[in-house]
């Protein structure tokens, strides 16, 4: 099932001469089930493409469509809660709510789906349990490590179920060995028949978790290769 | 998520003192002046707020302070006795004299000089003695503040001489008197008395008092009296009100404290302001991340107001508590602020102006967070 369609996307930054072409009609497919991989040179317009797939930034021109929504076509307020119920992120530098704690942290998106406090958190709690954080829930970001915080904020991508979730470079500030566990906890948990998994990123090491590959340059996708994962997966 | 916005908050304890402090010292600085200001131009007119049982004042028409009486002819009492609905009228002499101990120790007072007969116009706190005792030979009532000056570290009681204009004159009793504004020290004697000690023309009426008739309307017997006598009648709040718009017309003190004030204002909104500002401006990733996650802009000017008014709320309580803490700590009967006193009208003006200090800050602050993209996130 196609999760996610991109259809000559294009997005430009600036007015006059500042303006920059970051997408030229960019394409692409992603599935539900699958996790697929953004790859591509600094500048090329991943972060911009995923920005537009997880409904922040609105595209100048061409279709996106997400579990057959098309995002741009709803209000600013409808769009608001499309990206509430249906978008999980996971980022890079993690962004963590510093003075709330990791169970907190994870309830987020509960809380702001008006989710009550209590069953929020204890849910958190349980799934912070999952990812191998029982006995952190009521530590603050600040305590804890690089590949834990990460596991906070995948929790917090995940807690509220979303069809689609987003990780730009989830592994970028993390050592060998914490990235590779992301990674493999990211495929345990997002990854689901009715859920499709869209990752940016420029580690190469961690293209084996990959069910899908698509090379980006100059604002274009290029290429898109399916990878062992994916085969393997196919053939049963 | 306005308990995000508290954690938020509070997660910053540098930033939060930083704020509170402002809101505090600018709290601090509106209370502080704007009840001192009050209770000084206050002053002018204590000696009419303490008259119990007047019901209206009677004054020379180029009267324009309580505390600087033109003087009137004696007949001017006959005059007002006549008048329609009054029940009875006493007269009021004011001046000013020089006291003077056994030790040489000096004050000036203001002497009030009450009818010999009704002795209406005291102040009816007697800390010792009574007003009978004013009938007494050469008898005075000082103020105890008056004779802690006079007679320091001694206790109160009756029985000091003291000298006034070469006269003696002796101490019956002791009263809680307020301070006067242009002599802190009140004395009260009778009319007989306060004529010898302080010896001047022949017209010396400073004030005729009125009680009116049981049921009388007090409107109708002011303007009776006006018409009928050619003077000017006033009630006690109406002499109040025009003493004190005479202080604040005549002295510089209302721009004076006026610019303190501002000040105090103008504090508070550039320290708090550029604070919240800050401390926004270093949450703004945080309130990107909340935007991402599907957080509404309504939802987020909720946050920042939340915060904003539980920043307003702690700082002036704390800038109130001082406020308080200082009039409650100079209102002491032998302190030469006793009576100053901080009204709620201007602890509920300056939670206004406190709360419109916090709104202009967060204002500036929440432009930057509504106009926030959410796609900063995946910036680094």
């Amino acid at each position: 099932m196609t999760a996610v369609i991109a259809k000559g996307v294009v997005k430009s930054f600036g007015v006059g001469d500042t303006r920059t072409l970051a997408l030229r009609g960019a394409d692409l497919e992603a599935r539900a089930g699958e996790m697929t991989f953004l790859v591509g040179p600094s500048g090329c317009g991943k972060t911009t493409l995923i920005s537009i797939l997880a409904a922040m930034l609105s595209p100048d021109d061409g279709e996106v469509s997400v579990f057959g929504e098309s995002p741009f076509r709803l209000r600013r307020s409808q769009l608001t809660r499309f990206r509430m119920r249906t978008v999980g992120f996971v980022f890079q530098q993690f962004n963590l709510l510093p003075a709330l704690d990791a169970a907190e942290n994870a309830a987020v998106p509960l809380i702001v789906q008006g989710v009550s406090t209590g069953k929020a958190l204890k849910k958190a709690s349980d799934l912070l349990d999952r990812l191998g954080l029982s006995g952190s829930a009521y530590k603050l970001p600040g305590q804890l490590s690089g590949g834990q915080q990460q596991r906070v904020a995948i929790a917090r991508a995940l807690i509220h179920e979303p069809r689609l979730v987003v990780c730009d470079e989830p592994t970028a500030s993390l050592d060998a060995a914490s990235g590779r566990a992301v990674m493999e906890l990211l495929r345990d948990v997002a990854v689901s028949p009715e859920r499709a998994a869209i990752v940016v990123t420029h580690d190469d090491r961690v293209y084996s978790f990959a069910d899908r590959i698509a090379t980006m340059a100059d604002g274009r996708v290029v290429a898109t290769t399916t990878t062992i994962a994916s085969r393997d997966k196919e053939t049963g | 998520m306005i308990s995000i916005a508290l954690k938020m908050l509070f997660g910053d304890p540098v930033k939060l003192a930083g704020l509170v402090l402002g809101i505090a010292f600018s709290t601090l600085l509106m209370t502080q002046q704007g009840g001192f200001f009050i209770s000084l131009i206050s002053r002018a007119s204590n000696i009419v707020g303490e008259a119990k049982g007047v019901d209206v004042w009677v004054i020379d028409p180029q009267t324009e302070t309580a505390e600087g009486p033109k003087p009137m002819r004696d007949v001017e009492l006959f005059r007002v006795r006549g008048v329609d609905g009054v029940a009875d009228a006493s007269p009021l002499v004011q001046s000013t004299a020089t006291l003077r101990t056994a030790e040489r120790r000096s004050i000036a007072a203001t002497f009030l000089g009450v009818d010999d007969a009704r002795l209406l116009g005291i102040n009816p706190q007697f800390v010792i003695g009574t007003p009978e005792d004013l009938r007494r030979p050469d008898a005075i009532a000082i103020d105890r503040l008056g004779f802690s000056k006079l007679w320091p570290g001694e206790p109160l009681g009756p029985g000091k001489v003291i000298e006034v204009n070469d006269r003696r004159a002796v101490v019956v009793a002791i009263t809680d008197a307020l301070p006067g504004f242009s002599a802190p020290v009140i004395v009260y004697t009778r009319i007989s008395q306060a004529l010898a000690y302080t010896p001047g023309g022949r017209n010396r009426l400073s004030y005729i008092l009125v009680r009116l008739a049981p049921g009388a309307d007090a409107g109708a017997a002011v303007a009776r009296i006006s018409e009928q006598t050619g003077l000017k009648a006033l009630t006690s709040a109406q002499l109040q009100r025009m003493t004190i718009g005479y202080v604040l017309a005549n002295t510089g003190i209302a721009p004076s404290f006026g610019v303190v004030i501002a000040l105090g204002a103008i504090v508070g909104i550039l320290v708090s302001g550029l604070t919240f500002t800050l401390f926004v401006s270093d949450n703004l990733k945080q309130f990107a991340v909340l935007k991402a996650v599907g957080v509404s802009n309504l939802r987020l000017l909720g946050m920042v107001a939340t915060q904003a008014l539980v920043v307003a709320f702690i700082g002036y309580a704390i800038g109130l508590f001082i406020a308080t803490s200082f009039f409650d700590g100079v209102n002491k009967p032998l302190s030469d602020l006793k009576g100053f006193w901080l009204p709620w009208q201007v602890a509920a003006l300056s939670a206004g102006a406190v709360l419109a200090i916090v709104l202009i800050a967060s204002l500036v602050s929440i432009r930057r967070v509504l106009s926030l993209d959410p796609a900063t996130v995946f910036r680094g």
